[in-house]
């Protein structure tokens, strides 16, 4: 701890909905790699379970870095008030926007093959 | 793209210069913390509330135009398609306008520039629409 008084220094609880909201989208993120997981067993047996793993690790690993940086965040706020020592700066936000995008292709890939037809 | 240069925006009277992170230790993307200084944080965090909005509605365009298909939704099968098949493109395209929207502001902040207009919106809410309109006709032509 830096020692800081812990007050109240945003009363818009900045630091508290962007949590959420990074928490919202790791839960998100773990029912489509659940959803993805299931449909994409019929055709794609095991592969589908690598994928539908390697989406909720992402889910865990946004959940888990979601409560770092609320942490950290936080820690900024009542120290120095500015986001600067936060050293992961748009890496998370690269990562999801690239994990989404490729989850919109392989949605494109699925309704464009449709096992079910 | 305009770029503000590095330390440009810290100059005025009575702000403590922070400016850049220093060289070497730059947080990512360089493009965005390369320039200006630092910002409100709760406009930061702000942003960063809106670029997780675009992703979430990434995921909810995508799983839309997947359970169309996958729930052999009762519509007629070439409007099902196509608007399947607009909606995934739409939840493709939605985080490019997130990481594009996130980046472009928080430099426009770190700048003191008039925030930049969400490029990819209009397209998606045309898009949106669209997938509506196919979906109605799709269920009253079946």
């Amino acid at each position: 701890m830096t020692g800081a008084p812990d007050r109240v220094f945003d009363d818009g609880l900045q630091a508290e909905r962007t949590a959420l909201a990074w928490r919202r989208t790791s839960l998100a993120l773990a029912v489509a790699a659940a959803g993805a997981g299931r449909l994409a067993a019929p055709a794609l047996g095991v592969l589908a379970l690598a994928l539908a793993g390697l989406g909720l690790v992402q889910a865990v690993a946004v959940g888990w870095g979601a409560a770092r940086r609320y942490r950290a965040v936080r820690r900024a706020l009542t120290s120095h008030g500015d986001l600067s020592t936060l050293r992961a700066g748009g890496l998370p936000m690269a990562a999801l926007a690239v994990s989404g995008a490729v989850t919109g292709l392989l949605a494109l890939a699925f309704v464009v093959l449709d096992p079910h037809s | 793209m305009v770029y503000c240069s590095p330390g440009e925006a810290s100059t005025e009277v009575g702000s403590t210069v922070t400016g850049t992170d220093a060289p070497g230790r730059a947080r990512f993307p360089r493009s965005v913390f390369g320039v200006g200084d630092e910002p409100d944080p709760r406009f930061s965090l702000a942003n960063e509330r809106t670029f997780l909005a675009w992703i979430r509605t990434s995921l909810a365009l995508s799983a839309a135009g997947v359970a169309l298909e996958a729930l052999d939704v009762p519509v007629a099968g070439g409007l099902r398609l196509a608007c399947a098949v607009l909606l995934v493109c739409l939840g493709a395209l939605a985080p490019v306008q997130a990481w594009w929207g996130w980046a472009a502001t928080e430099r426009a902040m770190r700048c003191h520039r008039p925030l930049p207009s969400p490029l990819l919106s209009p397209l998606i809410a045309v898009g949106t629409l669209l997938a509506g309109v196919l979906l109605l006709l799709g269920l009253l032509l079946r």
